[in-house]
């Protein structure tokens, strides 16, 4: 389908028309923003940076009931999921830390409660004409305008949106959304596409990759990770909030003589992670946990997929408390290759 | 702040046979971006600053430290480590000296006198952050902000962090080394943000702790960054039993909020670090300073002030008041 163009003023129309679907949308003031289901009637503005909490949550909730059973029964009870959720407004890089993410769910047999959302979820994104002040989604595969994972990307262009459909799904949103809608001529296109060229040249942090994934097994005892990890707190901020961390825990939860099996986030830079039942810990200090951390994302993984677990949305540089910066740390990789 | 001094004070005490490292502050890797600083030889002193972003509190620094197993015939590095300190991270260090977390004899103590530092929230609200290098410093009235070149004063009132506007000891209360004139204490503000809640009804109260905790994403920041959290073997942690779930409700996320509050009554020096670091922005300072307040007005114990007081839960005098017990 070619691209059309939808007029802001018929957006609450348009956010009208997708009824019967959750709506999840940014919301919040400022350093708030997180996405969370909309109130029926709501239209969300989009008119902000990026979410302080990606939005994985909606394909992988931070605490997931995996089944209930109840003590001294042996059935047990998988909840259903049913409902269909739009998000809207999510930005390129967390659309495409999904398409990353499949591909652990996906490895070896597909996990059916991910699958499952996955299904459920149409995503549509919202182009990026402002670069937040630490993005590097250019240096790792990505862009302002990336369509990996999305379902419909929209960009803005004032008085429209313009909207272009990546799959099926984005294109029976636009075709049920037919009537409030027009087709947009080459001279709208060429308009985002200059938009996307402007936004890409806005990007100030930037990052050479080339040899890193291949260069880290290498650096295993350089002394760059104490350096690195001196000053790390041990907290989650970072891989809370990194769309495409995915670590999890399973643990069993019980009331009374109510349980339930449930998936949990879990961080690599916690004391806990991989600690074992003897007391062994194969990452017992921060050091080794930094490194794992950085070995995940720019090594394991492209080992394992062929793809950088990282799309530069900055979060885990604005928000760390005592400014261990990504960037700088895989600088000093560089550096010591 | 005198910072020829500063640095040529930290060389002399790196470079001092019983220290191990010491720990300041450096600037951060863009814009107004401040990080603590791992000195281990005289001339990396020379990257040290203070200015009004050094908000972090090195304290917890003093027992995060993880050892591996030392391989068999090494001794383990018993030198001091060496600190810097404003006020309140002072108290931080009185305090760990109370509980014996630290031992005297192994830290020297820096000690800065503090004329207040900036909010860095605010600071990114007002003034936004740039990649390119930025910094602040005092003048006499407030704060000047230099990047690009410009400087831009800014009134005191603007970018005050709100831990420095209800703080009553700038000056470190302990010290080795002291750098810099005492600065003179100023009026604290009426703790405005503790009268909010204390204002609202019973109802109102548990509705606006069940908003905020409601964000909470149980990274631990606020525990970790806390100098005074340093419990080898914390109860968040537990698997078996696993004493709070590591569920994320409201229900768990209020346990783990109210635990960490409690634990701290009586022991919180008010640096403000839980509430600064927190992803979510939920204002955990309100809920500390309300509970230092009930054990200032009702024992008289303020934490972190001399080193040689007794622990307050650990102390018991006939006349303590009971009309609290049911």
């Amino acid at each position: 389908m070619s691209a059309m163009l939808l007029n802001k003023e018929k957006w609450p129309e348009f956010v009208g028309k997708l009824t019967g679907k959750k709506i999840w949308a940014p919301q919040g003031e400022g350093q708030e923003m997180r996405f969370a289901p909309l109130d029926e009637g709501d239209a969300p503005a989009l008119e902000y940076g990026n979410t302080r909490v990606p939005p994985k949550q909606a394909l992988f909730p931070q605490t997931e009931t995996l089944f209930r059973f109840q003590l001294g029964r042996e059935d047990v009870e998988v909840p259903e999921l049913e409902e269909e959720v739009v998000l809207l407004g999510v930005r390129p890089c967390d659309a495409r830390s999904m398409a990353i993410v499949d591909n652990l769910f996906s490895w070896e047999e597909d996990d059916p409660y991910y699958f499952k959302r996955r299904e459920l979820v149409t995503l549509v994104g919202l182009a990026c004409s402002e670069p937040g002040l630490n993005c590097f989604c250019t240096s790792v595969g990505g862009g302002p305008a990336s369509t990996e994972g999305l379902d419909l990307l929209m960009t803005d262009l004032g008085e429209h949106y313009l909207l272009e459909a990546v799959t099926e799904k984005g294109e029976n949103l636009l075709k049920e959304a037919g009537d409030l809608l027009e087709e947009a001529d080459d001279d709208k296109v060429k308009e985002k596409e200059q938009l996307i060229e402007e936004s890409k040249g806005a990007i100030k942090r930037s990052l050479d990759t080339e040899g890193i994934p291949e260069g880290l097994p290498g650096l295993w005892e350089d002394p760059l990770w104490q350096r690195v990890s001196a000053s790390c707190l041990g907290c989650g901020t970072c891989t809370y909030l990194c769309p495409t961390c995915h670590c999890f825990d399973i643990q069993d939860e019980v009331e009374g003589f109510a349980a339930r099996s449930c998936r949990m986030w879990d961080s690599c830079m916690f004391g806990e992670y991989t600690l074992h039942t003897s007391g062994h810990n194969p990452r017992p200090t921060r050091r080794e946990r930094t490194r794992n951390r950085i070995n995940h994302k720019y090594s394991y993984f492209v080992d394992k997929f062929d793809v950088i677990a990282c799309v530069g949305c900055g979060r885990c540089v604005n928000l760390c408390p005592v400014n261990i910066d990504i960037v700088e740390i895989l600088k000093q990789v560089k550096e010591a290759l | 702040m005198d910072l020829d001094k500063l640095r040529e004070t930290a060389a002399e005490v790196v470079a001092r046979d019983d220290v191990k490292y010491l720990i300041g502050w450096k600037k951060g890797s863009y814009g107004f971006r401040v990080a603590p600083a791992f000195v281990e030889d005289a001339e990396s002193a020379a990257e040290l600053i203070f200015s009004p972003l050094c908000t972090a509190n090195l304290a917890t620094y003093l027992t995060l430290v993880e050892q591996l197993p030392l391989p068999r015939g090494q001794e383990p590095d018993d030198r001091k480590v060496a600190l810097m300190v404003k006020g309140c991270d002072s108290r931080a260090v009185a305090q760990l000296l109370v509980e014996k977390g630290i031992h005297r004899d192994k830290v020297v103590i820096l000690g800065i006198p503090c004329p207040g530092m900036v909010d860095p929230a605010l600071l990114a609200e007002k003034y936004s952050e740039t990649e390119d290098p930025a910094d602040i410093n005092w003048s006499d009235d407030g704060f000047v902000i230099v990047r690009d070149g410009e400087e831009t004063a800014v009134p005191r009132e603007e970018l005050l962090a709100e831990k420095c506007r209800l703080c009553r000891y700038p000056n470190p209360v302990v010290s080795d080394i002291m750098l810099g004139e005492p600065v003179e204490a100023w009026e604290p503000e009426e703790d405005e943000g503790v009268a909010e809640v204390e204002n609202k009804d019973v109802d109102g109260r548990w509705a606006y702790w069940q908003d905020q905790f409601a964000d909470c994403i149980r990274c631990y920041s606020c525990r970790n960054v806390c100098p005074m959290c340093y419990c080898q073997d914390c109860i968040l942690d537990r698997l078996n039993p696993n004493w709070v779930y590591r569920s994320v409700n409201f229900s768990e996320n209020t346990a783990f909020n109210i635990a960490r509050a409690f634990h701290l009554a009586g022991r919180c020096i008010e640096c403000g670090e839980c509430e600064r670091v927190c992803p979510a922005n939920i204002p955990l300072g309100k809920l500390n300073r309300k509970l230092a307040r009930e054990v200032r007005d009702k024992y008289g114990f303020e934490p972190g002030l001399d080193p040689e007081a007794e622990p307050f839960q650990a102390s018991y005098k006939p006349d303590d008041p009971e009309d609290f017990i049911l």
